[in-house]
Order: C-alpha cells, then sequence, then structure tokens
C-alpha cells in the first residue's frame, strides 16, 4: 500500500478540500494546472455529453487522487450537498436525453445509476468511520441505498450484456463491471491504505518518542532525582555538569567519523570519566581535530592520567585542559590552579608521572613535560607527532 | 559603580543573576531586567546601561537582534554575552555583531562581576573555550587572507590566546609571558578587534561548519 500511496502523491494532484462541488476532482485539477475551476468543470460536462466521457474521467480521477488530509474542513453538512448535487447529476443526464443530446438507454441507465450511487457512497472514509469509534457513523440507510443502487447498475449490466453480441460490446461490458467493482471497493481499500500508513506513521513517532522518554528517564531524571537526595554543593554541581554533557552528546550527536571515535571526542570523554570519578569540573579546549590511532590514543591516555593527579592531588576547583593539533603535532596541556609540588621531592617510586605519562609519550616519539611549583598550581604539557594523516580541522 | 542590564528569557535564571548582583551592591546597580527582544531594546535604549549581560537564544532574534538595534541608536552600551551554548556560530556571530565577551552560564559570580568590570573598562573578555574558538578559526580559515594585517594572529596575540585557552587568568599570563597585565588585555582587545572587523567571510562559516560542538 506504501507505493501505491507513494505514487499517488506523484501524481500531485489532490482533491480540493474547500474548492468542491461533488469531491473536489474538478477544484483540484484546476488547481494544479492553474486555471479556474469553472472552465474544468464546464469540461468535464461538456465531456459527459459525449457518451458520458466526463462522468467516466471524473471518476477516475477521483480514484487516482488524494484528499489533503490536513486541510478538510469539517464536512458534516458536505455530505447531504453532495448527496443532493449527484441526484442533480442525475437530472440534469436524464433531461439530456429527453432533449436528445444524448441518447442509448441502456449504458445510460447504467452510467447515471452507478454516478448516483458513487453520489451517494461519495464519503470517501465512511470504513475509516466505522473503525473509528470516536468518528460520527453514516447513517445505515445511506450506505444501505449507495449499495442497492450500485447493485441495480450492475444488474442492468448484467442485462446489457445478454443483448451485446460482438466481441469488442463484452470486452467493454466486462470493463464497465470491473470499473463499477473498483468503484464500490476501491474507496475502501485506498482508506483502508491510508489508515494503515498514518497508522505505522504515529507508531513510529511514537517509538520515537518512547525512546526519548526512556533516555531521559535514564539520564536526566535519575540525576535529577540524585540531586535532590544530596546534600554536597559540590557533588550537585559534578552530577549536574555531567548530566549536561551526556545530553548535549545525545542531541547533537558528537558521531563518530568514518574510522570511529576523532581525538577531541576521546579527550572530552577521558575528561567526563576524571569529572564523575572525583568530582571536579574538567574544561576541554580543543583546537583542530584528528583521528584517533596508537600516538594519539596514547596522548589521550597520558593526559587523562595528568587529570586524574591534578583531580586527586592539587586541591584546585577546575582542571583545565587545552589540546592542538596542528603542523603534524598533537598537543595538550592539563593545567590547575591548585597547590603544585615540588618535582624533585616527588619518590621515584611514583609510578604514575613516570610511567603513565613519561613513559607513554616517550614510547610514541612524543615527550612530557611537568611544569610544577608549590602553591602556584601545575601543568602537563604532553606532545606527540602525528603519523600518516596530518592534523585537519574537523 | 556599574550600572548594570540582564536579557534572559529564563525567569528563574534571571532571578538568580539578579539576586547575586544584589549581594555585590557597592559595585552594581541593576537598571533593568527584559525576558524578550522587544523589551529589552526598548528599556535598553530608556534606561541607557553601561553594560547589558545578554542571553543568546530568545524568541523573536535572540541577542544578535537586541545587539544589533541597540547598537544603531546607543553605540556606547556594551554587551557581554552569556549563554549555554558553546556552538562556534553563536560564539562568533555574537562577537561579530560587537558583544565585547563571551561566557558561558557555568561561570561563578565572582567571575562574572570580574568580567563585567573588564568589559566596562574597555577591554575583551574571553573564556578559555572562546579562546579556542578563534585560534581554531584564526588557523582554519582560508590561506590567503584578504588584509593580513587583520585576517591573521600575531605570534604574540596567539601566544596570549593559547596561554587563556589553557585556563590561565589574565595576571597568570601576564607572569608567563613577561608582560604586564595591560599588555595582556592589549592583546586580547586587538584580537577581538579583528574578530569584529576582519573581512573573511570564512569566519563565519568556519563557525557555522561548527555548529555541533
Amino acid at each position: 500500500m506504501d507505493t501505491v500511496a507513494e505514487r499517488r502523491r506523484e501524481i500531485d494532484i489532490f482533491r480540493h478540500a474547500t474548492d468542491r462541488i461533488v469531491a473536489g476532482v474538478a477544484g483540484g485539477l484546476a488547481n494544479r494546472l492553474g486555471v479556474p475551476s469553472g472552465y474544468v468543470r464546464a469540461a468535464f460536462v461538456v465531456l459527459s455529453l459525449l457518451w458520458g466521457l466526463g462522468v467516466v474521467a471524473y471518476v477516475a480521477l477521483w480514484m487516482a487522487t488524494f484528499e489533503r488530509v490536513e486541510d478538510r474542513p469539517p464536512r458534516l453538512l458536505d455530505n447531504r450537498r453532495q448527496m443532493g448535487l449527484g441526484m442533480m447529476f442525475v437530472g440534469a443526464l436524464l433531461l439530456f436525453r429527453t432533449v436528445g443530446w444524448w441518447s442509448g438507454d441502456l449504458p445510460m441507465l447504467i452510467v447515471t445509476t452507478l454516478a448516483f450511487g458513487m453520489a451517494v457512497l461519495s464519503d470517501f472514509d465512511w470504513l475509516g468511520r466505522l473503525l473509528d469509534p470516536h468518528a460520527a457513523r453514516p447513517s445505515k440507510w445511506r450506505i444501505g441505498s449507495g449499495v442497492v443502487l450500485l447493485l441495480a447498475g450492475l444488474v442492468a449490466l448484467g442485462g446489457a450484456l445478454s443483448q451485446l453480441r460482438t466481441l469488442g460490446g463484452i470486452t467493454l461490458a466486462v470493463l464497465i463491471t470491473l470499473a463499477g467493482v473498483v468503484m464500490v471497493f476501491g474507496p475502501w481499500l485506498v482508506g483502508l491504505g491510508r489508515a494503515l500508513t498514518s497508522e505505522r506513521r504515529e507508531r513510529i513517532r511514537q517509538e520515537e518518542r518512547a525512546e526519548m522518554a526512556t533516555h531521559l528517564h535514564d539520564s536526566v531524571l535519575q540525576t535529577l532525582a540524585l540531586m535532590q537526595r544530596t546534600d554536597d554543593p559540590k557533588r550537585i554541581v559534578t552530577l549536574a555538569r555531567q548530566q549536561e554533557r551526556e545530553l548535549r552528546a545525545w542531541l547533537y550527536g558528537a558521531e563518530p567519523g568514518p574510522n570511529g571515535q576523532r581525538f577531541a571526542a576521546a579527550l572530552e570523554e577521558a575528561a567526563s570519566r576524571v569529572e564523575a570519578d572525583f568530582a571536579i569540573p574538567v574544561e576541554v579546549v580543543s583546537v583542530g581535530d584528528t583521528a584517533l590511532d596508537d600516538v594519539t590514543r596514547a596522548v589521550v591516555a597520558a593526559a587523562g592520567e595528568a587529570m586524574i593527579n591534578a583531580a586527586k592531588h592539587s586541591g584546585a576547583s577546575e582542571v583545565s585542559v587545552y589540546a592542538e593539533i596542528e603542523n603534524g603535532r598533537v598537543d595538550v596541556w592539563v593545567a590547575d590552579q591548585g597547590r603544585g609540588f615540588d618535582l624533585d621531592s616527588v619518590p621515584p617510586d611514583r609510578r604514575g608521572l613516570r610511567d603513565s605519562i613519561r613513559g607513554r609519550m616517550a614510547r610514541v616519539g612524543g615527550g612530557a613535560e611537568i611544569d610544577a611549583r608549590p602553591g602556584e598550581g601545575t601543568e602537563v604539557h604532553v606532545w606527540a607527532p602525528l603519523s600518516g594523516e596530518e592534523g585537519e580541522s574537523r | 559603580m556599574i550600572r548594570l542590564f540582564l536579557v534572559d528569557d529564563h525567569a528563574l535564571f534571571l532571578s538568580g543573576v539578579k539576586a547575586e548582583f544584589e549581594d555585590m551592591s557597592d559595585r552594581f546597580e541593576i537598571v533593568g531586567t527584559a525576558s524578550d527582544v522587544d523589551d529589552a531594546i526598548e528599556a535598553i535604549r530608556e534606561t541607557n546601561p553601561d553594560v547589558v549581560l545578554i542571553d543568546v537564544h530568545m524568541p523573536g532574534g535572540g541577542g544578535l537582534a537586541v545587539i544589533n538595534s541597540v547598537s544603531e541608536t546607543h553605540p556606547d552600551v556594551t554587551f557581554l554575552a552569556l549563554s549555554v551554548s558553546d556552538a562556534a556560530e553563536d560564539v562568533i556571530a555574537m562577537i561579530r555583531a560587537g558583544a565585547r565577551g563571551y561566557v558561558t552560564k557555568s561561570i561563578g559570580s565572582e567571575e562574572l562581576a570580574e568580567a563585567i568590570e573588564r568589559v566596562h573598562g574597555g577591554d575583551a573578555v574571553f573564556s578559555p573555550r572562546l579562546a579556542g574558538f578563534v585560534l581554531d578559526a584564526f588557523a582554519h580559515g582560508l590561506p590567503q587572507p584578504a588584509d593580513p594585517e587583520l585576517d591573521q594572529l600575531t605570534p604574540r596575540e596567539k601566544e596570549v590566546l593559547r596561554l587563556i585557552a589553557r585556563g590561565y587568568p589574565y595576571k597568570q599570563v601576564a607572569r608567563r609571558l613577561s608582560i604586564s597585565i595591560k599588555t595582556v588585555e592589549t592583546h586580547v582587545s586587538s584580537v577581538l578587534r579583528k574578530l569584529q572587523l576582519s573581512s573573511r567571510y570564512e569566519l563565519t562559516r568556519w563557525a557555522s561548519d561548527r555548529r555541533i560542538v
């Protein structure tokens, strides 16, 4: 049904929701062609005089087109109006016949009966309304009479069949019969298909909403609940920051590049881990970005170690991380404004600095520099040459 | 005493900031607040404050619209942008419209007070993130600038920005480079001027390419 619906949309002619006398076909067509709808209506009437071609064309277009659901006005009165207009149309055809402009008794009868039946049944959505418990039900006699009229048309057609002897005549009669069947059931099927499509759209929308709700529940609501149970202002700040970071990542989707995660995102992630573990804000600023490989991974790891040291020992209220990827090398500074320390007094068995930072950087051909003075904060600078694909702006 | 005007469409945030400044009533006087663009333009013109603390995202054109219309009639009003948005596009757009600085809403109240005093004194305020954006924008724009004077940073300016991006307050930047704070402020102001005057539309494009931060 989906492809049918799409094809219909491609036709790009919509039955006009407001400029309508019977079903809005003429109005829609006029809208599409850019001519006054009166001309189109006149053309349909003229064509109807030529063996009912106008009626056939009208019905065919009606079935091939769509009503734009969103701009349909309430149509309670409309149904009665359509019925009346359908009868007027039949009356006009009968009049033409009497005057002698158009003759041919049996086909005439068939077409007019079918037209009348369709006019009665022209509320396209009656099946939809039957399925929709909230909508007003169509009156039973209207459905009944429509069906009876259509059946009468088909019976008349059957009678006509016995009189038609030529092969062409029989083919024509069969086609008319098929057309009648389509006219009766087509609208239901279309309506059903449309209901299915919109139901699926609604389901997708609901799934998205559910996903959003789940995410907000797992993250934002949990964090808010945690914050209400915490008296420690530092922890509240940390929770809020962590949640902010997560929400931003989720909303703006820091999507990984074709080679997976990028350097700046990995650094950001390392920072948010430290933030979570040590309840201290870590501000990351990156200039440029590059792919994540063995070298840049080592830089992230070393910088992460430096962040942990700052968070643990500095006593500072914030850690600043600045990364720069330029001219084929990557530099990261991890700084705090904390108590600092005397480099010479670090016992040689403190492995964090020696192995995790200096050793790691040396192995990838880079280096590390620690600038610390008691009382003046600490800054760890790690750098490494980029291999292969050079630093680039994101 | 600095006459301060606050613009923010979040009532809660507005009242929070207001309360913080009322504790510093020896340094600041709040002459008015507004929570949408039209009110803000009208009230700022009426009260003629020294500094406007302005939110970036607001219905009806945002802080940008306020800066643009107020500076037409009142060029003396100084703007300091304050936002939750870290998007380069917002930051660069506000600065290019004439804001003297850009700080995020997570800033501490004392830091915010200092930032306001600094812009009122005629200097620019660069947060670490803004410094990073500027470095990135100037480093990765087009290779052939139309006006090298304006479209490039001097090595010294770059050094200053780098230290700011590394999280150092102006005082420490000055010490590390063995220059005076005044000189640091001069460098920062000239970077801001370059950012505002630079002919490169690439700056704006650079920023919009980095909409997602």
